[in-house]
C-alpha cells in the first residue's frame, strides 16, 4: 500500500521512507553526508541536528518547533549517522526517547485518523479502522454516562509486541478491551504505541566493531562540516555528561559489593538506568523505596536518575526526601510480577526460581528486601566457613611447626 | 526389574504395532525431542532430532522410551547441545492443564499423602502436615473421571471464553491433546504466535488466568465513602466478571451462601454472607439494568468488594501451568506417545470430539487412550501402603492395601505398575 508523500517527510521513520527515496540505500553513510553538507540548506540541517542533541542533553521533553518540514528527513538520516558515530548508549537513549516524543507530539498536533491509520499500515500493523467510531465501553461519573470510543483496534500480537515494554498496568492486556484478535484503543493509546516503534528504532546497539567504525569516521571527518558538528555535539556531551554518568558503588559495610546482593528486578532497573532508557512511573518508585529501605542516603539514590532524559535534580530530590519520610515499603514480589518488573525468568535468577532453604524444604521468596538478606546471610555464613579453614589450617600448620 | 522389563516390552509392542499412526507433528525435523529410559537413575535425554516420523518409530521400536517429549519450539539445529547454538526459529504456544496444579473436590477422596515427618496420613493436597506442619509428604497421586472432567471443563472454558471469543484463534490452529494423565495439552500454532517473547506471553497467560487484575482499572473505586463498581459492556474482563456475577446471583440462595463461604472460592464469613444475600436481589437488578454503577451492600467496603471479585475472577480465569506456557524452550508430550505413569496413550482430540470425549472410558476406538485393554486377567501384588478406588472403563478396582494379592484385567495392571504401586507374582 502506497501512502502520500507528505506523510514520509513529516514522519521520515516511516518504511516507505525507502520506497519514496530508493537511492537512499545506495549511498555509503558518507556520500549521503557529502551530499547533505553540499545541499543550500545544510546549515538549516545541521542546526537542527545540533539542536535536538543540545535537547536531549539538557533533558528536554520535546524539540523546539521547526516550521520547515522538508528537512525532516535529512535531519533524522543525519541524527541517525550521528547516533552510530558517536556510539553512546547514553547518548542514543536520550535522542531515542526525545524524538519518539516529539513523534508522539507531532501525531497528537496532527490529529489525523485517516494519516494514523497509513502510519499503522506503512508500519504494517495489522489495525481496523473505524469510522463513525465505534463503543467498546463505558465510564459512568456520578450519573452521567459516557461512552468509551475509538477509529481504531489493532491486532493482540501486534499490540504486545508495542506493549510489553512499557510496563504500564493499563496497557497491560488483561486491563484492555479484547475481541476477536484485536484489542480497542483510542486513538492517543495507538499513538503511544507507535512513539514506542520509532523509539526502538532509533536503538540501535553500540557496535563493536571500532576498527569498522574508525574507518567511517576516518571518511567521514574529510567532510569538514559534519566533522565540526560531530565535535560540537562531543564538547556538550563532555561538559554534560558527569551529570549524566553514575557509578552505583553503594557500600554500607565496606565489605561487600552490594549490587551482588541486589535481586535481579533491582539489578535490571539500574542496568537502564546507567543506560539512560526511561524508566516507567513504578519502576522509580521500586528503586526509590527499595534503595532508602537499605538506608542509602538521599543523594546517592538521586543519581541512580541522573542519566534519565528527564532527569531535573531538584524535583528528584524533593521526591526522594518525600518518600524517605513517608518510609514507603517497596513492592512485594507479586505486586512486582503483576507489573511486570519481576526478572527472575529473564535473569534465570537461583533464588527467585527456586526460593531458599533446605533441599526438600524450600521456600518461595515473597519480597527483594528478603532476598538482600538471604544473599546477606549465605555471603556471612560461607565466609564464616572460610575463616574457620583458615583458621584450621593456621592452627595445623603451627602444629606442625612445633 | 522384571516388572520395567515387561513394561518396555509392551511399549515397544504398541510401538511396533502402531508406527504407522503416530502422528506427524508439524515441522517434524525442526523439533527437538527429549526422552525419559525406562532405567533408573538416567534423567531426561535431551538434544536430540529425528529427520522424519519413520526414523522416530524405528528408534521407538527399536529403544522404547518410558515417556517421549518434542519441543514447542522450532530449531535450525534441534539437536546442538546448548540452547545457544539451536538457532531459535520460534516457538508454538503451549497451555498444559493438569490437575496436579490445582485443588478438585475428588482429590479429598483419592489423592493421598503421608507425612516424612509425623508419619500422619491423610487425603486431598495440603501444603502443610496439619499434625506436625511439616511440607514433605509421600504421595500417590490418583486420577479420576471426575478430575478429568474438571480439566476438561477448564480447557473447553479456555477455548470458548478466551481464545476464540477474545484472541479470534483459528479451530484449525488448535492442537489439543489428552496428557494421558492428569490433563489437557494444547498448542496453538501460528506464524504470529512463535514471535512472541516469553515476556509478551506472560501478558496472554495472564490474560486467560485473570491473575493480577487490578480492579481499580476496571472501574471499582472508592469516591467519598461511595463505591462505584464495574460495567457490563466494557468489553473485556469487566464483562466477564459482570456476567459471571448475574450467573451468580440467579442462582438459589443456598448456592450463593454455600460458595461464599467455601474458603476454597470466596471464603466471606457469615455475617458478610448474610448481608450480601438481603441485599442481593437489589444487587441484581442494579447491574442487569446497567444505568448506574454505586455498589451498595452493608458490610461491603472495597476490601471486601475487592475479595468478592477475586473470588469471581478465580471463577472465569482457567487454570492453567503458567510456567509452561512462558518458557519456550519447554518439550511437551508427543501425540501418539504413551505415559509412563499410566500406560495411556497421549491422545490428540479434534475440537468437536472434546466435548464427549471421557478418556477412562472412551466408547470411540480411534480416540481411545487406554490402549492395553484386554479381559486377560493378571496377578499382581500391592507394594503401597493404600491405594485409592480405580474406575476405568465402567469397572471399578480397589481400594487395596499393601501385601493384598489381586487378580485384575490387563490395562489395571499396566497402570498398576506404570504407577508402580503394585508388582507382577
Amino acid at each position: 500500500m502506497s501512502i502520500p508523500i507528505d506523510l514520509v517527510n513529516r514522519y521520515p521513520w516511516l518504511p516507505s521512507l525507502k520506497l519514496f527515496y530508493p537511492d537512499l540505500g545506495d549511498k555509503t553513510p558518507s556520500e549521503f553526508i557529502s551530499d547533505i553538507f553540499s545541499k543550500s540548506d545544510s546549515k538549516q540541517i545541521s542546526d537542527r541536528v545540533l539542536l535536538i542533541f543540545e535537547s536531549a542533553f539538557n533533558n528536554l521533553e520535546g524539540i523546539p518547533d521547526s516550521k520547515n518540514e522538508n528537512l525532516s528527513i535529512d535531519v533524522y538520516l543525519l541524527l541517525n549517522i550521528l547516533i552510530y558515530a558517536l556510539n553512546n548508549k547514553l547518548i542514543t537513549n536520550r535522542i531515542a526517547n526525545l524524538y519518539s516524543k516529539n513523534a508522539y507530539s507531532k501525531m497528537e498536533r496532527d490529529n489525523s485518523e485517516s494519516d494514523l491509520y497509513d502510519i499503522c499500515k506503512d508500519l504494517e500493523l495489522r489495525v481496523n479502522f473505524y469510522d463513525p467510531p465505534i463503543q467498546f465501553g463505558s465510564k459512568i461519573l456520578k450519573t452521567n454516562r459516557e461512552k468509551l470510543e475509538t477509529n481504531f483496534s489493532i491486532n493482540f500480537i501486534d499490540y504486545l509486541k508495542l506493549a510489553s515494554n512499557l510496563r504500564d498496568e493499563y496497557r497491560k492486556l488483561a486491563h484492555n478491551a479484547v475481541q476477536n484478535g484485536y484489542v480497542y484503543l483510542q486513538n492517543r493509546n495507538l499513538i503511544r504505541l507507535i512513539q514506542e516503534y520509532v523509539r526502538n528504532k532509533i536503538l540501535i546497539k553500540e557496535t563493536e566493531n571500532k576498527v569498522s567504525l574508525n574507518s567511517f569516521l576516518d571518511n567521514a571527518f574529510k567532510i569538514q562540516e559534519f566533522k565540526e558538528l560531530y565535535e560540537k555535539i562531543h564538547i556538550i556531551w563532555t561538559k554534560r555528561k558527569e551529570d549524566f554518568e553514575f557509578t552505583f558503588k553503594f557500600d554500607n559495610t565496606g565489605k561487600t559489593d552490594i549490587m551482588k546482593l541486589f535481586p535481579p528486578c533491582v539489578l535490571e532497573i539500574l542496568k537502564k538506568a546507567k543506560e539512560g532508557q526511561n524508566l516507567v512511573h513504578h519502576e522509580r518508585l521500586f528503586i526509590v523505596w527499595f534503595l532508602l529501605a537499605l538506608d542509602y542516603p538521599v543523594e546517592k539514590v538521586v543519581d541512580v536518575f541522573s542519566t534519565l532524559p528527564d532527569f531535573d535534580r531538584d524535583k528528584t530530590n524533593y521526591q526522594v526526601e518525600y518518600a524517605k519520610k513517608k518510609k514507603y515499603t517497596p513492592y512485594q514480589c507479586s505486586t512486582l510480577q503483576s507489573i511486570g518488573l519481576c526478572m527472575k525468568e529473564k535473569y534465570k535468577d537461583k533464588l527467585c526460581l527456586e526460593g531458599y532453604g533446605k533441599a526438600l524444604e524450600k521456600k518461595k521468596l515473597k519480597h527483594p528486601l528478603f532476598y538482600v538478606q538471604t544473599k546477606q546471610y549465605r555471603d556471612a555464613k560461607e565466609e564464616k566457613v572460610l575463616k574457620n579453614k583458615a583458621k584450621k589450617e593456621l592452627e595445623e600448620s603451627q602444629k606442625q611447626n612445633g | 526389574m522384571a516388572d520395567t522389563k515387561y513394561l518396555k516390552r509392551l511399549f515397544q509392542a504398541y510401538y511396533q504395532e502402531k508406527q504407522s499412526d503416530l502422528p506427524e507433528v508439524s515441522n517434524f525435523n525442526l523439533r527437538e525431542f527429549g526422552l525419559i529410559p525406562w532405567e533408573k537413575k538416567v534423567f531426561m535425554k535431551r538434544h536430540m532430532s529425528f529427520d522424519n516420523l519413520d526414523v522416530l518409530g524405528n528408534y521407538l521400536i527399536a529403544d522404547p522410551p518410558r515417556h517421549l517429549y518434542s519441543s514447542g519450539s522450532l530449531y535450525l539445529q534441534p539437536d546442538a547441545s546448548n540452547m545457544n547454538s539451536k538457532e531459535y526459529q520460534g516457538c508454538d504456544f503451549i497451555i498444559d492443564i493438569d490437575v496436579d496444579h490445582f485443588y478438585t473436590p475428588c482429590k479429598d477422596e483419592h489423592d493421598l499423602w503421608t507425612c516424612k515427618d509425623c508419619g500422619e496420613e491423610g487425603t486431598g493436597m495440603p501444603k502443610r502436615c496439619p499434625k506436625c506442619s511439616g511440607s514433605k509428604f509421600t504421595k500417590v497421586s490418583w486420577v479420576c473421571d471426575q478430575c478429568l472432567d474438571v480439566a476438561k471443563n477448564e480447557i473447553t472454558k479456555l477455548i470458548f471464553n478466551f481464545l476464540t471469543p477474545d484472541f479470534g484463534i483459528d479451530e484449525k490452529n488448535l492442537k489439543i491433546a489428552f496428557s494421558g494423565h492428569r490433563g489437557y495439552h494444547l498448542k496453538i500454532e501460528g506464524e504470529d504466535l512463535r514471535k512472541l517473547s516469553s515476556e509478551e506471553r506472560r501478558e496472554i497467560v495472564d490474560y486467560v488466568t485473570g491473575k493480577n487484575i487490578n480492579f481499580e482499572i476496571l472501574g471499582l473505586n472508592e469516591k467519598a465513602s461511595t463505591i462505584y463498581g464495574l460495567l457490563k459492556d466494557n468489553i473485556g474482563w469487566s464483562q466477564k466478571i459482570m456476567e459471571k456475577i448475574e450467573k451468580l446471583l440467579r442462582k438459589p440462595t443456598n448456592q450463593i451462601e454455600s460458595l461464599l463461604l467455601d474458603k476454597n472460592h470466596f471464603g466471606f464469613n457469615s455475617n458478610v454472607v448474610t448481608s450480601f444475600i438481603n441485599y442481593k436481589n437489589d444487587f441484581l437488578k442494579l447491574i442487569t439494568k446497567g444505568e448506574r454503577n454505586v455498589w451498595a451492600i452493608e458490610g461491603f467496603g472495597i476490601t471486601n468488594w475487592k475479595k468478592f471479585l477475586r473470588g469471581i475472577v478465580q471463577q472465569v480465569g482457567v487454570e492453567i501451568d503458567e510456567p509452561v506456557s512462558i518458557d519456550i524452550h519447554r518439550l511437551i508430550r508427543y501425540p501418539g506417545s504413551l505415559h509412563g505413569k499410566t500406560g495411556f496413550k497421549v491422545q490428540e482430540i479434534k475440537l468437536n470430539e472434546l466435548a464427549a470425549f471421557n478418556p477412562l472410558d472412551e466408547s470411540n476406538e480411534k480416540l481411545d487412550p487406554i490402549v492395553f485393554k484386554s479381559k486377560n486377567k493378571m496377578k499382581l501384588e500391592i507394594i503401597e501402603n493404600k491405594l485409592p478406588l480405580t474406575k476405568i472403563k465402567g469397572e471399578s478396582f480397589g481400594p487395596y492395601v499393601k501385601g493384598e494379592i489381586i487378580e485384575v484385567p490387563h490395562h489395571i495392571a499396566v497402570f498398576l505398575l506404570c504407577k508402580e504401586v503394585a508388582k507382577t507374582i
